[in-house]
């Protein structure tokens, strides 16, 4: 999901900072102070996780978990993403600094995306409508956020027309293994620890 | 995972105030994605390379780092020499090579690296707590900050505790392979982790509660701008400017 | 000092504590036993008003407790050492995580390094200033948090198991200490030797009540 510095043009880039400074702005708003160890801890776990390997035939693809994120924080999402790449863009320099704008952004609307429309029946008593709607929740989110990315290469340049597809494409068998993490994690929290998905992280 | 591998060191890159070195690679790496032109790219990448020979960091690592974040440069050159419109200098079967195509992928792949090579000299030399310091002394907010501490903070503890959830996955003999089960069985290792998180989280509220947490962190280190901090910085804003907009 | 009446508790509809009575009063040095899982760190959390319990009354320092408010006003008077030092320990280095308490105490910066100082003497921990917090071994993180508790100035303590993961020549330095102050206190531990030498009351949990023995 990282594209690294120096490729993009620089309309993208601007805007990609511009949307993701106003939606870290409105995340940070709706955080309280009493949140901010939950939702820093949460933002390094789904970052720790995010280093597991899951085989997918003789390949393997590292988990993103922004869905989950998504529906579990709200907009808080957008500084929680924001956090979790930041340390990849100074000490890893995966998409330094000019582009942490637009990864955070391709990584976080489609989290908040998910929050609006899945969290309402994730949470539902019924097993089948919860797990619809999570496996849909954890497929969607990279569903879009490839698109984003692809979206962000083709305003760049048409010449990055094939790249773009190649990404989405690529990206379809991590569709649906986030969707079954994302589907078996929710049944998980609901059996362990169903306040986690009651918390209301973020001010309305 | 190899955080700060760049952090320890004593050259006087390492010693600058981070602040100056912030605001100095935010400027460079700006300026030089905004550049179109290939010549203007090369002078720029002379900057951080003088930069890394003065911060006398391990070539070997610095090397493997900029291998692995040369992937997606890679993948580009798969594809933009042969669709970036242009006049045809070789053809493979079907495929034609454009000149203008390879200077592009050219264009791309110097001015990646000489951001990359920028952040690491000017960032990866300072420890990553003084540089988020830095950012709260240049206006970041501090509910941002505190955000990015507690994760940092945790980001080895919870670490531990995947490693050891995933010991005992081994020990129970476990085998991942392309199955639901395994789909599962990491579901829920993902989910432990984040209820584990979640626990800690809210004794680490409790414990900032008990010590009279007022919504405020004090920090007791304080860097200094010195001259050489001030006469670095403008260097780092003037010279850029100078070799992108000459060229 | 402090003075629970008829508390009860349950997490999710399990009941942990069911109509207990508990009294310390001041220069008392208790030990508390019980086995794993009976309800120890949940009494100490509710006495630190981290808890609320579903009934009953607490009172510390002669008054009554309820809101977070009531308790915000105690709890640099108490210290509490959790039972996992990693939830205690969350600067980056010691000397800023020890400072922590002081500075929140509205401490100037000179002080609060005094005091870090002279803490770090006690517990024979000269020197470790600048370690990472996250880098320490067991015992050592154990020894920092009771540090940062110390450094506090705190009229009475609550210690939740502090010789889980200490070697001998450590505990001897902790029973040294404790000794050596006059502080009421408070300690949950399985170490039947340790609490011999540094209590003169045991209290125990079972099945959710309390008994002095
Ligand atoms: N956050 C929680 N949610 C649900 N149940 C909990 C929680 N914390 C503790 N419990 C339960 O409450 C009971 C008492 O726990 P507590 O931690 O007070 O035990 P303890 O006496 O300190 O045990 P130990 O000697 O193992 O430290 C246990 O049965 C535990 O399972
Ligand atoms: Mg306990």
């Amino acid at each position: 999901m990282h594209i690294s510095e120096g490729v993009l043009a620089a309309p993208v880039l601007l805007v990609g900072a511009a949307l993701g400074l106003a939606g870290t702005a409105v995340g940070l708003k709706k955080l309280d102070y009493d949140r901010i160890p939950q939702v820093a801890l949460l933002a390094a776990a789904s970052f720790v996780a995010s280093f597991i390997h899951v085989p997918i035939g003789p390949a393997s693809v590292h988990l993103v978990l922004n869905g989950i994120l998504g529906v579990m924080l709200g907009w808080v999402a957008f500084p929680a993403i924001l956090i979790s790449l930041f340390p990849q863009a100074i000490m890893f320099q995966f998409g330094g600094l000019t582009v942490l704008g637009v990864t955070t952004c391709n990584m976080a609307l489609p989290a908040v995306l998910g929050y609006y429309a899945f969290s309402a029946g994730i949470r539902s008593p019924k097993p089948f409508v919860s797990g619809l709607c999570s496996f849909l929740c954890g497929f969607v989110a990279i569903l879009l956020s490839s698109l984003a990315v692809a979206g962000c290469l083709v305003l760049t340049g048409g010449s990055f027309w094939a790249g773009a597809k190649m990404i989405v494409l690529a990206h379809i068998p991590v569709m649906f293994i986030e969707g079954f993490i994302t589907l078996g994690c929710v049944r998980f929290l609901k059996k362990v620890k169903p306040e986690m998905l009651e918390v209301v992280y973020a001010r309305p | 995972m190899k955080l700060e591998e760049f952090a320890t060191g004593n050259s006087f890159i390492h010693h600058l105030d981070p602040r100056g070195k912030v605001v100095a690679a935010a400027f460079f790496s700006g300026l030089v994605s905004l550049t179109q032109s290939l010549t203007a790219a090369l002078a720029a990448l002379v900057l951080p390379v003088i930069l890394v020979a003065l911060a006398r960091l391990d070539f070997k690592r610095l090397m493997t780092r900029l291998a692995v974040v040369n992937g997606f440069i890679l993948f580009t050159w798969f594809f933009i020499p042969f669709t970036f419109p242009g006049r045809v200098i070789y053809s493979i079967g079907p495929l034609d090579i454009h000149w203008e195509g390879v200077l592009y992928a050219c264009l791309l792949t110097v001015k990646s690296n000489a951001i990359i090579l920028a952040l690491i000299a000017l960032l990866g030399t300072s420890p990553v707590l003084d540089v988020v310091h830095a950012l709260s002394h240049l206006g970041v907010p501090d509910k941002l900050v505190h955000l990015f501490f507690f994760c940092f903070r945790y980001l080895h503890t919870i670490r531990e505790e995947y490693h050891k959830l995933s010991e005992a996955l081994k020990v129970r003999s476990f085998r991942p392979g392309t199955n639901l089960h395994t789909y599962r069985t990491y579901a829920y290792l993902v989910g432990m982790l984040l209820v584990r998180s979640f626990h800690r989280s809210q004794r680490i509220l409790e414990a900032l509660k008990c010590r009279g947490f007022s919504g405020r962190f004090y920090i007791l280190h304080h860097y200094q701008m010195k001259r050489r901090d001030y006469l670095f910085t403008s260097c780092g804003l003037v010279l850029p400017c100078l070799l992108v907009f000459i060229l | 000092m402090i003075r629970l009446k008829n508390i009860c508790f349950n997490y999710n509809s399990r009941q942990v504590l069911d109509n207990i009575h508990f009294r310390v009063n001041l220069g008392d040095r208790i030990g508390l036993v019980g086995p794993n899982g009976s309800g120890k760190t949940t009494l100490c959390r509710i006495i630190m008003g981290l808890l609320t319990p579903d009934g009953g009354e607490v009172e510390i320092f002669g008054q009554i407790r309820r809101k977070e408010n009531d308790f915000a006003a105690i709890r640099g008077r108490i210290g509490f050492l959790f039972q996992d030092p990693d939830d205690q320990l969350f600067c980056p280095t010691v000397l800023e995580d020890v400072a922590f308490g002081p500075l929140n105490q509205g401490k100037s910066p000179d002080e609060a390094k005094r005091i870090v100082q002279a803490t770090l003497a006690r517990l024979n921990l000269t020197g470790f200033e600048e370690r990472f917090t996250h880098k320490l071994s067991g015992g050592e993180k154990r020894l920092v948090s009771l540090a940062t508790v110390l450094s506090m100035e705190p009229e009475m303590l609550i210690l939740d198991e502090p010789t889980t993961g200490l070697d001998e020549q450590t505990i001897e330095t902790l029973v040294h200490l404790l000794n050596s102050t006059n502080l009421t206190y408070i300690i949950v531990s399985h170490d039947k030797e340790f609490l011999e030498r540094t209590t003169n009351k045991t209290f125990s949990i079972c099945g959710g009540e309390i008994a002095c023995s």
